[in-house]
């Protein structure tokens, strides 16, 4: 299917629409996961400082319960410092717990929780070291001994473990969540450029396939061109040849037509002087009448009579002769009837009508219908076939039999050449063109003849589309090829329409 | 033509009557010669150079050639330029006689060795005169023997 201009635009422009959208939807998924892996990624740290700050924490809650048990064991002061330092940034390291784990779910209650343990613990520490400073050692020490304290701290301890186990969900989802991320980005890539690959190769495929078809386009309005050049000169040629036909045929006419004219014009004029011895003899009286009797019975008797059959025959060869342009030039209007006609019986008819007169000469006629059917007028056909067999026939080599081969081809498409081959006498090479003029014969003139016959079948076959060529070799033989359009009806005739 | 061989008019024109014409008023000029006259090119040619095409047969004769272009069997011109190329007949004047008046066709004839060319006049009194004068001039004219 031809690919249209239109068409070949839309499809490019569709193609490239569609690639342009495939991008952004790559460029979007693109930026998409990567607002994915940003969250993944703050979920990762915000764990990570859930952890490092749960682990600080514990370490200080654990500070301050070394800093009490080393001071209820000395009871010396300087052991108290680690408790002191814990129970003053005790509340910051809380604080920076409870904003780390902001960043995390569902965290809330455990932290509630581990802030009342660690409160307990925080009191129950306060509340041995007070009694520890007071003096009352013996009081702290049981006080730690009732195991509150410890209590408190497994307590303390579980909830860090919770929490800690909750962010390492946390942290394990996220890390999930970065993979299927990183794989969706990897399909959406590798889809992406199979798709833009795809539409590249079809944008490509049509390209192609549209500058094949400009380039086939081209050859051919390349060939058309050459072709119409040759059917131009082809054409021009034939426009001269009919032209230089006309003109020599116009010469032939005029010459033809005067030259029994001045015959007649001349013996009318030598019928005349005939009369002055006649006269004379009439008008003369006695012996000078016998005197120029004898030059009178010689113009009446011999030269008037021969005056008169000259200006007879020239007159009746004038006659003919006008008869026979007449009937080439009514060939030129009568109405064609193309019909379809089968060669072979054609051929075969006409071989009939002369066969007797080939086989009398111990010959024979050879019919070769190579192209069986052509569609043309039926009466020109049998003119021309007829004409070149008498032709055959008639200037047949006297010393040898005759063989006649008639022959149908086709030598290009729509076109059928049809060839009256003999072996007859042959046409010598100066006179190939003149055995076709009116009133021109060649050779020796040794059978009837008017030299009508030929230029008459040049006529029809010109009239039909077509030409005639001779090809002859004298003494040897003459192949006349008829060339014919196969179909009649596809020829324009300017005169007709 | 005062010679010891007389001179023989060889007339190839197809036309009778033009031939008979052609004869009458020749001998109104004076002219007695022998005219052999021929109505066809073949017969020409066999005259002039024999069955055998040689030419020999010519040798030793006297000829004047009046020659038509327009012959149904072949063109004058044809018979031309046979006669100027062969050795036996070149020398023979040859008077192209034809209706004829195109210039490339008498250049051509010229060219070919023709000795004089005229166009037949159309009208007979024309026709008549132009032969009458060609009859005195063939009176005075000299013809040389054919080697």
């Amino acid at each position: 299917m031809p690919i249209s201009q239109s068409l070949f635009r839309r499809t490019n422009l569709l193609l490239m629409a569609a690639g342009l959208a495939v991008l952004v939807a790559i460029v979007g998924a693109t930026l998409w996961l990567t607002l994915a892996t940003e969250r993944n990624f703050a979920d990762v740290v915000a764990v990570r400082e859930v952890r490092s700050a749960s682990a600080d924490l514990m370490s200080l809650v654990q500070d301050a319960e070394t800093g009490q048990r080393g001071f209820l064991l000395t009871r010396d002061p300087a052991y108290l410092d680690p408790y002191t330092n814990a129970v003053a940034r005790f509340e910051a390291r809380f604080k920076r717990l409870t904003v780390a784990v902001a960043d995390l779910p569902d965290m809330d209650p455990f932290v509630d929780r581990l802030e009342v343990s660690l409160n307990a613990k925080m009191a129950e520490l306060a509340r041995t070291v007070a009694a520890a400073q007071s003096g009352d050692f013996a009081g702290a020490v049981a006080m730690v001994g009732e195991g509150r304290g410890k209590s408190l701290m497994d307590e303390a301890r579980a909830g860090f473990s919770s929490i800690l186990e909750r962010s390492e969900a946390t942290l394990v989802a996220a890390i999930a969540a970065q993979e299927a991320t990183a794989a969706r980005l990897r399909w959406v890539t590798i889809i992406g450029a199979i798709i833009i690959l795809a539409l590249a190769g079809a944008a490509a495929w049509t390209i192609i396939g549209y500058t094949g078809e400009i380039m086939t386009a081209r050859r051919e309005l390349e060939s058309l061109n050459a072709g119409l050049e040759e059917r131009v000169a082809e054409r021009t040629d034939a426009v001269v040849k009919a032209n230089e036909e006309i003109q020599r045929f116009a010469y032939i006419v005029t010459h033809d037509l005067r030259a029994p004219l001045v015959n007649i014009m001349g013996f009318t004029s030598e019928l005349e002087s005939t009369f002055k011895p006649i006269e004379a003899y009439v008008d003369a009286e006695g012996e000078k009448a016998d005197d120029l009797k004898a030059e009178a019975v010689l113009a009446l008797k011999t030269d008037a009579p021969e005056a008169l059959d000259f200006i007879r025959s020239s007159t009746r060869k004038m006659d003919g002769l006008i008869n026979a342009i007449l009937k080439i030039s009514r060939e030129g209007a009568r109405a064609l009837k193309p019909e379809r006609l089968m060669l072979e019986p054609q051929l075969e008819a006409a071989a009939a009508a002369v066969h007797h007169q080939a086989a009398e000469t111990g010959g024979g006629i050879t019919i070769d219908a190579q192209v069986d059917k052509m569609v043309t007028d039926r009466f020109s056909l049998d003119q021309i076939v007829g004409n070149l067999l008498d032709n055959a026939i008639k200037y047949r080599a006297p010393d040898r039999p005759l063989q006649i081969v008639a022959r149908t081809l086709a030598p290009r498409s729509g076109w059928v050449a049809i060839e009256i081959e003999d072996n007859g006498r042959g046409i010598a090479a100066g006179d190939h063109e003149r055995i076709f003029e009116l009133f021109r014969r060649s050779g020796t003139q040794n059978t009837p003849g008017e030299g009508i016959g030929l230029a008459h079948v040049r006529s029809l076959v010109r009239n039909l589309g077509g030409d005639i060529t001779v090809r002859s070799e004298f003494g040897v033989g003459t192949t006349f090829t008829v060339l014919l359009p196969a179909d009649l009806r596809t020829v324009k005739r300017s005169n007709q329409t | 033509m005062t010679h010891a061989k007389p001179v023989s008019i060889v007339m190839i024109e197809d036309d009778e009557g033009h031939a008979r014409l052609i004869e009458k008023n020749i001998r109104r000029a004076g002219v007695n010669n022998e005219i052999i006259p021929f109505t066809n090119g073949t017969d020409a040619l066999a005259y002039l150079f024999g069955a055998d095409g040689s030419g020999m047969v010519s040798s030793g004769r006297q000829l004047l050639i009046l020659l038509d272009l327009n012959l149904p069997d072949m063109g004058g011109v044809d018979i031309l330029e046979k006669v100027k190329g062969n050795v036996h007949t070149k020398r023979s004047p040859v008077v192209v006689l034809t209706t004829t008046d195109d210039s490339r066709e008498i250049q051509r004839c010229y060219d070919l060795g023709a000795n004089v060319y005229i166009t037949k006049p159309v009208n007979y009194e024309g026709f008549a005169n132009a032969i009458r004068q060609l009859g005195l001039f063939f009176s005075v004219m000299q013809v040389p023997e054919t080697p």
